[in-house]
């Protein structure tokens, strides 16, 4: 029961964070913000929540070795490359 | 001894079959790709994806968001459950997330439903080329998800599952929050950033 709690209330936590996260995202488009800036903490949020559901869903927090990064890793690299094409949009 | 003990306590392996994680790296190598394109091909027409952008449906997105998000809370559920050998409420979160990932096609079906019924194509433009391409290849994915968790709820119903063997359910769970994954940050780079 330990185990389960241990596991549960984290992920339990984290479905919380992405589902208000998620809103806030939603809202950002709603009320018309554009822009560099805006586009940026939208993407951040959106890496952000990425990384909670590969640690924590996808159980990866307690790994050791390379396997603990590779979502990481992957988000880092899609975040880079979608932040350097909206930061060279004229 | 204590490093004995860490290696105990901390696997090196992620839950499930490691074929299906080798299987999930390709998956998100291609769709990396696939959002590159995307952002790179708006760098040169920012006009047009802001303006075609305007017309989705972002509502809907939200709901699909929200459903894909609790479908894989669900499945979480479900895990932790077959990890103290409770089969049957294994089975009964994997149907509570299998009915989530419905709820996702079918808003995500209803949202093509009009795009087409506005005579909207690939070929229509650059933005509804990548916006019907990329949704549908993640729709297929949902699809593909949903039989698995389907094939694991059958099985875990049937007692197939224990606290001590339960790769399966790991498994189709690791893909399916794949498909959550995927999402969380397509919702963002297609339906809101401008």
């Amino acid at each position: 029961m330990n185990t389960r709690s241990a596991f549960l209330r984290p992920c339990t936590r984290v479905y919380v964070i992405l589902i208000a996260l998620t809103f806030a995202t939603f809202a950002v488009g709603e009320l018309g913000l554009s822009g560099l800036t805006a586009s940026l903490l939208v993407l951040a949020s959106a890496l952000f929540k990425g990384h909670l559901v590969g640690d924590f869903f996808m159980g990866l927090h307690g790994l050791r070795g390379p396997w603990r990064w590779v979502i990481l890793i992957w988000l880092t690299l899609i975040g880079g490359l979608i932040s350097l094409a909206f930061t060279l949009t004229p | 001894m204590s490093t004995a003990v860490s290696a105990t306590a901390e696997p090196r392996y992620p839950p499930g079959d490691l074929a299906i994680w080798i299987f999930i790296l390709a998956e998100l190598s291609v769709f990396a790709v696939f959002f590159a394109a995307y952002a790179f091909t708006r760098m040169n027409n920012p006009d047009l994806f802001n303006t075609y952008q305007a017309t989705l449906d972002r509502g809907a997105a939200l709901i699909n968001t929200l459903a894909l998000i609790t479908s894989s809370y669900f499945v979480v559920r479900a895990v932790a459950a077959i990890r103290v050998g409770e089969s049957l409420r294994c089975a009964r979160w994997l149907w509570l997330a299998i009915l989530m990932g419905l709820v996702f096609l079918g808003v995500k079906g209803f949202e093509y439903a009009h795009h087409f019924g506005q005579g909207i194509t690939l070929s229509t433009n650059r933005f509804y080329m990548f916006y019907l391409s990329l949704t549908f290849f993640h729709f297929m994915h949902v699809i593909l998800g949903l039989v698995i968790l389907l094939a694991v709820a059958l099985k875990a119903r049937k007692g197939g599952y224990d606290e001590r063997e339960h790769t399966g359910v790991e498994t189709g769970a690791s893909y399916w929050h794949m498909v959550d994954l995927l999402w969380l940050i397509l919702f963002p780079l297609v339906y809101v950033m401008r």
